[in-house]
């Protein structure tokens, strides 16, 4: 059964429906000397869906996510977003083209405020010069507000309005990690990467989230993809999920799929003897 | 009463500046006689104060632009008077050999030499602006005071520059407006920055570089804008001392100038333009005004070892107190733990003397306090380190909300819990 899904998962290339895909890995293949972190993976994520990325400690879920966006580049195989191969492209090159990312370990800018911290992602659209903000001149100071407001209705999406001129260090954990979903959404990205964004949350926070993250999908026509653990979460939320053993695809398909998938169950609690 | 002294500082150091613009140049040319209580608001009477006015406008510029590279984008930089030294060569060099050129004179010329030695430097720092895109932290400090090493040596050893004597360099302009207006547009430029949403890719990269750079932050650029800016108004304030001086020797951009740059932004509080240019007045005047306090009562300081032990005493136990009493944390042994250091150092030499029976005449030493400054010099900014680790300022900016909040923490309004 796994076996046919997997197949779904790889797509002839040269078909038409390349095209069609925001993301497409293909084959990507990831070593550190003889360690191989991700072996031969492919898998495509279509114009509005949200993707679940699975699998135990280790399996090379978040170096996915880093070969996507540019902090590694894998040692064959392709990344293509939006039919243009990205792989070796510079991270900020590959946030500007559309995609964004929040962090397993949370890494916002600690010093800056909430709302400063959305800005520097919305900042990637300014268009006024370096050379005009050391001037201080009218354009960049409306730039400057403009972004300002631009980020502020973000902050209200996720309910941190109240919190926007506290520094972002000071943040409870849970706003902490929405702040780091407003911020990659600041960039007004295609693609939304979430690295375990439901880590360390009580349900209730966890179900707030969910419902959040449907919604930027729903309202914001984003595509998402994530990892996470937290396996109610992944099975309520995600449309399609693929699961990561040592590097390697194991199974793919909808939540019921991969929830009886012999192989999964056997990468989560060992084979039977 | 933290608030009225720093409210006194920025007062002060606001009518410095403002008067160094207009006029102070004029004054000390025309040796208008200025009494003595206008001396003690620090204006320039004569040579000897308009030197240290002018040098504080420079350091101002230094410490201003060294807290573009340092405290905002947070690259570790430690050979900031190498800047300082390339801008003033090439200015003192170019003006030396070529003055007059194009029918260039006086004060346009100046400008000219500004502009060169701003751009000469600001090559410089593109050029060491490019291995902080690889290194951080300890290792681009090492590499930065390498490049600061290698220029002072290479002046040092080209003798069309003057080699280890110096150069002279031959017009010379003692515009004090001048550098404080280099100085003033430094701060300009720098407050500007984080005004505008331009100045947060810079915070961003200090903060946390793999998420500006996630962000879309182009980090390579960030960075290279930050040395490129920061280096070219140290070479432009370089330019202005050499032609204020009129002469320059390599001993000029030492190491220590460096390093007193760094300690002015660090002082003053990393990443706070405002604290920045506070610790760079400071510090400028410091030590000149230690110089005067031998002067001020006219005898030689008399210490004995049970003095410089009650002295070192009074000051640990000041600090801890000062310490509890600005911001109430526990009482923390740790205060005390430089005296005892000291204090031991002394209990042991005292052993010492008594074992080897040396002459008690040891003991008792003469010094002067003009002898003695670069050691107050240095204890002083130990003290204001111990006080506030975080520097003068902080993060934080000269700001009315910001006077108001501390005045509120000092001064909590009754019924509002502390």
């Amino acid at each position: 059964m796994g076996e046919g899904h997997l197949a779904s998962a790889f797509p002839a290339t040269g078909s038409l429906r390349v095209s069609a895909a925001v993301l497409e890995v293909k084959a990507a293949t990831l070593r550190f000397g003889g360690l191989v972190a991700v072996n031969n993976v492919s898998f495509k994520l279509d114009r509005g869906d949200l993707f679940g990325l699975i699998g135990p400690n280790g399996a090379g879920k978040t170096t996915c996510f880093n070969l996507i966006t540019g902090m590694y580049s894998p040692t064959s195989g392709e990344v293509m977003f939006q039919g243009k191969a990205i792989q070796g492209s510079a991270p900020s090159r590959i946030a500007r083209m559309g995609i964004s990312r929040t962090f397993q370990n949370i890494r916002l800018f600690g010093a800056l405020s909430v709302l400063e911290n959305v800005v520097v992602g919305g900042f990637l659209r300014h268009k006024t010069s370096l050379f005009s903000a050391f001037m201080y001149l009218p354009g960049c100071m409306r730039e400057t507000a403009h972004l300002r407001t631009e980020a502020m209705e973000l902050l209200k999406v996720l309910d941190l309005q109240d919190v926007a001129t506290v520094r972002a260090a000071d943040l409870p954990y849970g706003k902490q990690r929405r702040l780091e979903i407003a911020r990659a959404m600041a960039t007004q990205p295609d693609l939304l990467l979430l690295d375990e964004p439901a880590a360390g949350m009580n349900p209730q926070e966890s179900e707030d989230l969910l419902r959040t993250v449907r919604r930027i999908r729903d309202d914001f026509g984003k595509t998402v993809l994530l990892i996470e653990h937290d396996m109610k979460f992944v099975m309520n939320l995600c449309e399609k999920i693929l699961v990561l053993d040592h590097g390697e695809a194991i199974a793919y398909g909808g939540p019921a799929d991969v929830r009886s998938d012999p192989r999964v169950i056997a990468a989560y609690l060992g084979e039977p003897d | 009463m933290k608030t009225w002294l720093i409210l006194l500082i920025r007062v002060v150091s606001i009518v410095i500046g403002v008067s160094a613009c207009f006029g102070i140049d004029w004054m000390s040319h025309n040796q208008v006689a200025v009494g003595p209580g206008l001396h003690f608001a620090i204006l320039p009477t004569n040579e000897y104060i308009s030197r240290i006015f002018a040098l504080a406008g420079l350091y101002v510029t230094l410490a201003v632009s060294l807290n573009l590279i340092n405290g905002i984008t947070g690259q570790f930089s430690v050979g900031h008077a190498a800047f300082y030294q390339i801008g003033a060569y090439l200015a003192g060099f170019v003006s030396l050999t070529y003055y007059g050129f194009m029918g260039l004179t006086g004060l346009p010329w100046l400008l000219a030499m500004m502009v060169l030695g701003g751009l000469g430097a600001g090559v410089a720092g593109f050029v060491v602006g490019l291995p902080s895109l690889r290194l951080r932290g300890d290792y681009l400090a090492i590499v930065t005071l390498g490049f600061g090493e290698i220029i002072r040596i290479i002046v040092q050893n080209v003798d069309k520059l003057g080699g280890a004597y110096g150069l002279n360099v031959s017009p010379k302009f003692q515009m004090i407006w001048l550098i404080w207006l280099l100085a003033f547009v430094c701060i300009a430029v720098c407050r500007n920055l984080l005004r505008t949403a331009h100045g947060l890719p810079f915070l961003a990269v200090r903060e946390d570089e793999v998420a500006a750079a996630a962000m879309g932050v182009n980090v390579t650029k960030v960075k290279v804008v930050a040395f490129i800016v920061g280096s070219t108004f140290a070479g432009a304030a370089g330019a202005l001392l050499a032609h204020y001086e009129g002469f320059i020797n390599p001993g000029t951009f030492a190491m220590d100038v460096s390093f007193i740059i760094l300690t002015m932004v660090v002082l003053g509080g990393s990443g706070s333009i405002t604290g920045a240019t506070v610790a760079a007045i400071l510090l400028s005047w410091l030590p000149e005004f230690l110089r005067g306090v031998k002067n001020a009562d006219g005898s030689a300081l008399m210490l004995s070892d049970s003095s410089i032990i009650a002295a070192l005493l009074a000051t640990g136990i000041g600090v801890a107190l000062i310490k509890r009493f600005l911001d109430r944390p526990p009482f923390k042994w740790r205060y005390l733990a430089v005296t005892g250091c000291f204090l031991g150092a002394l209990v042991l030499k005292l052993v010492i003397q008594r074992l080897l029976n040396l002459s008690p005449a040891l003991s008792v030493a003469h010094i002067e306090a003009g002898q003695i400054r670069m050691v107050i010099f240095a204890v002083t900014l130990i003290v204001i380190m111990l006080l506030r680790p975080q520097g003068i300022f902080g993060h934080h900016e000269f700001s009315l909300a910001w006077v108001k909040g501390i005045w509120r923490r000092l001064f909590p309004r009754r019924g509002v819990s502390a």
